[in-house]
């Protein structure tokens, strides 16, 4: 490490104080689920997008209102039903009888925090309008493209138990999800918390803002500064290639989901209190980031391997960057 | 079955499938050059011994230099007892003219005379390293299936020395059977101790009786397969082989027979008689180009072992295309137990090589100044204290997985180290922020830091030895 690149560090401390008031201010909403706060808020400091998998009632929704509610930023929602269409999300032109004129009336896409709840239950047809919106950052409607509002994070919520009348995402979809997180039941203290805290009133109703969008613009642009050593890059992009090449996986991760990794990792440092990355950070984050883009084999779904198994069984193969 | 026990038969086994082909070549060395005077089994016992004692002389911790001193010495004090007893046998022990006359003795078997004296002494130091070598490894899958995968080249080219010299082979199928008996124990053992495979799944409680089929159904395939391959049969097959060979050798003949016709042919030219050549005298400098027979026969021996390295390292290639092909097609079968195999004997070559060339650069960094560094000199000390400590810990068989980050081993230095926990954490702490973060500790931190790095070496393991040593006895109890 040359000295020069030391004295380049950046100050991390900003970043560390805001996601100390986010998770404090989500967890008075979600009982436990300290890991998926921390995982949402990676994604907001990447400008990713989340996919929230889990069975009903585990509170996928009220995690994404209570992270939107933690950020002052606009928040709109969005409920797929097959008849949803892509001009319900991302707006119309209409005939304004009065002025005589085609208007442009903006869809719910035009907000900083999207909840898309159950994504799965859209058509593919609507769903694919999101694929512009989530990459580029910007909507195409009547041949007129126009900015998305700055920040912009969807976070969408699917059931992988309910199948009937649902349309599986498409590759192209879920390639654009930053992180997909899975909240799982919580534990025998942690319900009898949320009985406890929801008896009285919704804890959702008295939320405040704790990160503004301006604050988490800034904050974005200082997470990209947190150093990674060479090294460290190699590695990332190893278990990222490594995908391509095991043999119980179909289609391997994308160089979308390299560079998605390497910024989760960068963020995920910054938010544990340091302006470096180190291999655990890379570690830690290789499921959420890159499970939901492989197609496993269909053997390998036979014999019961789950996705997240491969991409363990890929990372235990892929040496970390120690000293020999 | 617990780990300990596990480890226990893995050892066993080991020592099993190298038996197997140190028998074979025993055998027929015994045959052919001492005419059956040795005591094979005596021998091999050796081994055994060997792994035990060096076993317990682990136990001890002293520095590693120490240890491998004693261990030889214990090694000669041996073989002396073994040469007093073979060659002065009608000398008393309080005889001194017995030892006086040893050394002139070893030299002898050594430099003049081939003697069942220097197989022994050959052979038993072989049987001495390895066993100090099986006591200092952990056995894993890696190393089970390598083992196997030497012995089988190692037993193919005694196998095939054995049908050039035509010796009466009757060893060689019970020496097979039981080389593959041992083999397949201790890899399917190794196999469901790392919980990898099917074994530690769902069918995890049926694994030894799945075992046990497995070997039984392998032995009793053998048998049948030994009853029903007669000599006879083999002498057909190889006398089969032999006309067909012969065929494809007349066919390239008779080619290059026709290949030579189409070239015109000129008769012998008559040349004039050759004048007598004038003879000359010696010079006296002509002597000095003669090779010294020391040399000779030092070039020969060079010679020989290089031709046989290449013989091994050409079987060794063949096998590992026949485990690779294997391996590829058992991937593409659907069911089929298939994965990756990070150890075998690639590992074990590289491992070799690396530390040659550690060794090398070590040697080389005493006679060359070395390039300056651009990194910043209290990152190098860390790192380089960092370094050591992973060599300390891997000599004394707790390797670093290569998927381990340096947090996810410090648990496992930890579980062996538990006292000096803060020690580690620190350790680990700095060499993280030093190695991924640039991080340069201060004066009074490396101070700690090297302070720490002397506890842990003193501490040498003795409580975590003696813990598992307790649980072992417990659990044998148990």
């Amino acid at each position: 490490m040359d000295k020069v690149t030391k004295d380049a560090m950046p100050e991390i401390s900003p970043i560390m104080e805001a996601a100390g008031r986010f998770i404090t201010n989500v967890g008075k909403v979600i009982v436990g689920k300290k890991e998926a706060i921390e995982l949402v808020l990676v994604a907001l400091l990447c400008e990713g997008h989340v996919l929230i998998e889990d069975v009903p009632g585990i509170g996928k929704t009220m995690l994404a209102k209570a992270v939107a509610g933690s950020l002052g930023c606009t928040f709109k929602r969005i409920q797929s039903t097959p008849d949803l269409l892509p001009s319900d999300i991302t707006g119309i032109h209409y005939f304004n009888q009065k002025t005589a004129e085609f208007e442009f009336r903006p869809g719910p896409i035009m907000t900083n925090i999207l909840l898309i709840d159950e994504i799965n239950r859209a058509t593919p047809r609507t769903q694919s309008c999101l694929l512009e919106c989530m990459q580029e950052q910007q909507v195409t409607v009547d041949l007129e493209t126009l900015p998305l509002p700055r920040p912009f994070l969807v976070i969408a919520t699917q059931n992988p138990v309910e199948l009937e009348g649902t349309f599986p995402l498409p590759e192209a979809q879920l390639d654009r999800f930053l992180l997909k997180i899975k909240l799982g039941y919580p534990s025998e203290d942690e319900e009898r918390t949320i009985l406890s805290r929801f008896q009285q009133e919704n804890p959702l109703d008295n939320m405040a803002s704790v990160v503004k969008g301006k604050e988490l613009l800034e904050l974005q642009k200082l997470c990209r500064q947190v150093y990674i050593e060479d090294s460290i890059h190699k590695y990332a992009i190893a278990i990222t290639r490594a995908t391509r090449d095991y043999q119980g996986i179909e289609l391997g991760a994308s160089p979308r989901a390299s560079l998605g990794l390497h910024l989760a990792s960068q963020a995920l440092a910054a938010i544990r209190g340091r302006n470096y990355v180190i291999p655990d950070d890379v570690k830690y984050l290789a499921v959420p980031a890159l499970a939901h883009r492989l197609i496993a084999k269909t053997e390998a779904r036979l014999r019961g391997h789950s996705l997240e198994t491969i991409v363990n069984e890929v990372v235990a193969a892929v040496p970390v960057p120690v000293e020999e | 079955m617990k780990l300990d026990w596990r480890q226990g038969i893995l050892y066993a086994t080991t020592i099993g499938i190298e038996g197997c082909w140190l028998y074979a070549i025993l055998a027929l060395l015994n045959k052919q050059a001492v005419d059956g005077r040795l005591s094979i089994i005596g021998l091999l016992l050796l081994y055994p011994l060997a792994f035990g004692i060096n076993k317990l002389l682990r136990q001890l911790q002293w520095h590693e230099v120490y240890l491998r001193v004693i261990s030889w010495l214990v090694w000669a004090a041996g073989m002396l007892l073994i040469l007093k007893v073979q060659i002065f046998g009608g000398l008393a022990w309080s005889d001194p003219n017995w030892l006086l006359a040893l050394p002139q003795a070893i030299g002898q078997i050594i430099y003049l005379v081939f003697r069942p004296e220097l197989l022994i002494l050959v052979s038993t130091a072989i049987m001495w390293w390895l066993g100090r070598r099986l006591a200092y490894q952990r056995m894993s899958f890696a190393a089970s299936v390598s083992e196997f995968q030497f012995g089988l080249v190692i037993l193919l080219i005694t196998f095939f020395v054995i049908s050039q010299l035509k010796v009466n082979p009757a060893d060689s199928v019970p020496i097979t059977l039981t080389f593959f008996l041992f083999a397949l124990l201790g890899i399917s053992i190794a196999h469901a101790q790392e919980g990898t495979s099917w074994l530690s799944g769902m069918n995890q409680g049926h694994w030894a009786g799945l075992l046990l089929i497995s070997v039984s159904l392998i032995l009793i395939l053998g048998l049948l397969i030994s009853s029903l391959v007669t000599p006879d049969l083999l002498q057909l097959i190889v006398t089969a082989l032999k006309w067909v060979w012969g065929l494809i050798w007349s066919v390239i003949l008779k080619v290059m027979a026709f290949i030579a016709s189409l070239f015109p042919t000129s008769g012998p030219a008559e040349l004039p008689p050759a004048a007598p050549m004038p003879e000359l005298e010696p010079t006296p400098g002509a002597n000095i180009f003669t090779i010294p027979e020391a040399v000779e026969n030092g070039l020969r021996i060079g010679w020989t072992t290089l031709m046989i390295g290449f013989l091994v390292f050409a079987l060794w290639r063949i096998s590992s295309q026949i485990f690779g092909w294997l391996r590829r097609k058992l991937a593409g079968m659907a069911g089929a137990e298939y994965e990756p195999l990070p150890g075998a004997f690639r590992a074990d070559f590289l491992g070799l090589l690396k530390r040659f060339f550690r060794l090398l650069r070590l040697r080389l960094s005493f006679h060359f100044r070395r390039k300056p560094s651009s990194m910043i000199p209290e990152i190098v000390s860390v790192r380089q204290i960092y370094r050591q400590l992973l060599h300390w810990v891997d000599t004394r068989g707790y390797p670093r997985q290569t998927s381990q980050t340096p947090h996810e081993y410090l648990y496992t230095l930890v579980a062996l180290l538990p006292e000096a926990h803060l020690d580690l954490e620190f350790i680990t702490r700095q060499y993280v922020g030093a190695r991924y973060g640039a991080s340069s500790p201060t004066e009074d931190e490396l101070r700690t830091l090297r302070q720490s790095w002397h506890r842990i070496k003193r501490n040498r393991l003795k409580k975590h030895d003696k813990e598992r040593t307790q649980k072992g006895e417990g659990d044998l109890n148990g």
